[in-house]
């Protein structure tokens, strides 16, 4: 019964991971908790909560469901969906607090972007921990007595996840164009479909490949459409494309001018499509749309006093602390994704993002303004 | 109407949310919070439960109420108090940004009327549950609660009616801003079971928006 509806989340939840897909808040066991068990707390993504049950199994605890709109712990945190308030909420509203005799909840990392240990303190009894950022290492994490690696901290992009993006991609607009051609051009619909199946896992299978070449630091603000600068990229691929049509017409029907810019074009478009956002369908990038991605984290080193919060919650492990001066420094400052969570977190205010014309965007603003679907931090009024 | 889903969109941007609001349920909103406040009289200490950007809470405190208004979105707080700013009520409304959560930190029967205006619709079920226990707590003896909010309609024509309208705007709603509305089922009955009496409850057509005036029992 299980087994039938974790296939059926996982499938659904991948084809459709661009759609938010919630399920009911509240708390949930995993095991055989008693009341000293660990309490975990994760975003009301059905895809999500099914993965983090199966990373914890074999360990007893509480597993928090936050409202999150049915939107993953990243996406939600850093777009405002997932606040303080549902935090705060979801502790003292779900009876959690009569199910144990302790009060400390473990979050996933990647909500330090919204919720802030701060004021989830000062409002409840509930202390902070911040968890690794994928739940397969909770085990370990635990096993380490809640420390974490910086391999823990760590968000990577490896070919599993890749190969979900491409399914994301794929699957919604192959049944699109499907329909579609159904009505347009009828003969068109199998490999139109297969067509953009193929372009979406080149895309992602290829990542390791052309990373290097991604430009996250573009000139314009605002909307850059392409995420290389040159479209290089797009034209290999697209050079690729044309040649493979080429050697298929040659062998297995007449090759005429019109085939090849029929599905010229057609292959253009997919691969357009889908490398609009190609950043911003990473974790290991800035989207290419956010105006956020021109940022550059900057620390006072006056207001330090190396509490490290920033290196427990970075995702690109760019800091560094000297335990002995307890200051914080930045030497991977380049690997930055803007996130903000560092920001965010620093109980002295010592962080900082840096605008190109050399603006200062104080913590405040990080802390109370998300980033919308556009990546503008929604309107000050 | 089902446009309350529309609302979301609104939502992503605070400063749109009023005229737009106004635009999509043809004023007929404004008439149910003007019915609402009818309850409340001068002097009174009332609070607004999901005060957005103020409807209720201006609405309450013109009348010479004495309002605190919560929300958990910061910008919409920030409209509501450069309106009461606006009307020179300063003296007699208090905005704050926190959740239904934290009701647990205002005194017990310290309040006259609750009231919440499409604000219960976006809770979760456990938030709805303790909302009712903690409005009871600080409610007055037989003070109010006065709700207005989007439901399921009882009738399955009218449901059929108001999901063919509403699934469109669903859809739309959820590609610009991913999050919906979810209306309520029988908040009456729910209401009732936490103690307290339903004075008035009234269905307005299609059926999909109720108005409740339930009593601390």
């Amino acid at each position: 019964m299980s087994f039938f509806y974790d296939v059926l989340v996982e499938t659904g939840g991948t084809l459709f991971r661009f759609a938010p897909l919630p399920q009911k808040t509240g708390w949930i066991k995993i095991g055989n908790p008693d009341e000293n068990s660990p309490v975990f707390l994760t975003c009301n993504f059905r895809l999500t909560v099914s993965r983090v049950k199966r990373a914890l199994k074999g360990l007893d605890g509480y597993l928090l469901i936050a409202n999150s709109r049915g939107i993953n712990v990243w996406c939600a945190a850093t777009g405002g969906l997932l606040t303080n308030h549902d935090v705060i909420s979801v502790l003292k509203t779900s009876g959690i607090e009569k199910m144990v005799n302790h009060r400390r909840v473990i979050l996933p990392q990647l909500a330090a972007t919204g919720i802030e240990t701060q004021v989830i303190q000062k409002k409840t009894d509930w202390k902070v921990l911040w968890g690794p950022v994928y739940a397969k290492e909770i085990p370990e994490f635990i096993l380490k007595n809640f420390h974490k690696t910086s391999q823990m901290r760590q968000v990577s992009f490896p070919f599993s996840q890749r190969l979900e993006m491409a399914l994301a991609w794929a699957f919604p607009m192959s049944a699109a164009a499907a329909a579609l051609a159904f009505f347009l051009w009828k003969s068109a619909v199998l490999p139109l479909v297969l067509l953009i199946w193929v372009i979406a896992f080149l895309i992602f299978g290829a990542f390791p490949i052309y990373r290097r070449f991604l430009h996250p630091e573009g000139k314009r603000i605002g909307f850059i459409i392409f995420d290389f600068g040159r479209g290089g990229f797009q034209l290999l691929l697209l050079a690729f494309f044309l040649l493979g049509v080429s050697v298929y017409a040659y062998y297995w029907r007449e090759l005429t001018g019109a085939f090849l810019l029929r599905w010229g074009v057609a292959s253009l478009i997919v691969i357009l499509t889908i490398s609009l956002d190609l950043m911003g369908s990473t974790p290991v990038f800035k989207s290419g749309l956010h105006e956020d991605r021109l940022l550059k984290i900057t620390l006072d080193r006056e207001k330090c006093l190396g509490a490290a919060f920033c290196e427990t919650v970075c995702p690109m492990n760019c800091f560094e602390i000297d335990f002995l001066k307890r200051k914080a420094s930045i030497p991977d400052a380049e690997k930055c994704v803007q996130c903000g969570a560092c920001i965010v977190q620093c109980p002295f205010d010592a962080l900082y993002f840096r605008s190109p014309n050399n603006e200062m965007i104080p913590p405040e603003a990080i802390r109370r303004f998300k980033l919308n679907l556009m990546g503008k931090r929604l309107v000050k009024v | 109407m089902s446009t309350y889903v529309l609302m979301k969109i609104l939502e992503s941007s605070a400063s749109r949310y009023d005229w737009g609001i106004r635009f999509l349920t043809f004023g007929r909103l404004n008439a149910i919070y003007d019915d609402l406040v009818s309850y409340v009289n001068k002097g009174q200490h009332v609070l607004d439960l999901g005060c957005g950007t103020g409807a209720l809470t201006l609405r309450a405190a013109r009348k010479g109420a004495f309002l605190k208004g919560i929300d958990v979105n910061a910008e919409m707080l920030e409209i509501a108090r450069k309106r009461v700013e606006a009307e020179n009520l300063a003296n007699r409304v208090v905005l704050s940004e926190m959740g239904v959560a934290e009701l647990d930190g205002e005194p017990a029967e310290s309040y006259d009327i609750v009231m919440s205006g499409l604000c219960f619709s976006e809770l979760t079920e456990d938030e709805r549950v303790y909302s009712l226990k903690q409005i009871r707590r600080i409610l007055k003896a037989e003070g109010l609660f006065l709700m207005a909010d989007e439901i399921v309609p009882e009738n399955w024509a009218e449901r059929i009616f108001v999901q063919v309208i509403r699934i469109p705007l669903v859809l739309l709603t959820y590609l610009l801003t991913q999050t919906t509305t979810h209306p309520l089922k029988n908040p009456a009955d729910q209401i009732k079971s936490e103690g307290f009496s339903i004075e008035a409850s009234q269905r307005s057509f299609p059926g999909d928006f109720i108005r409740i005036v339930a009593r601390k029992i």
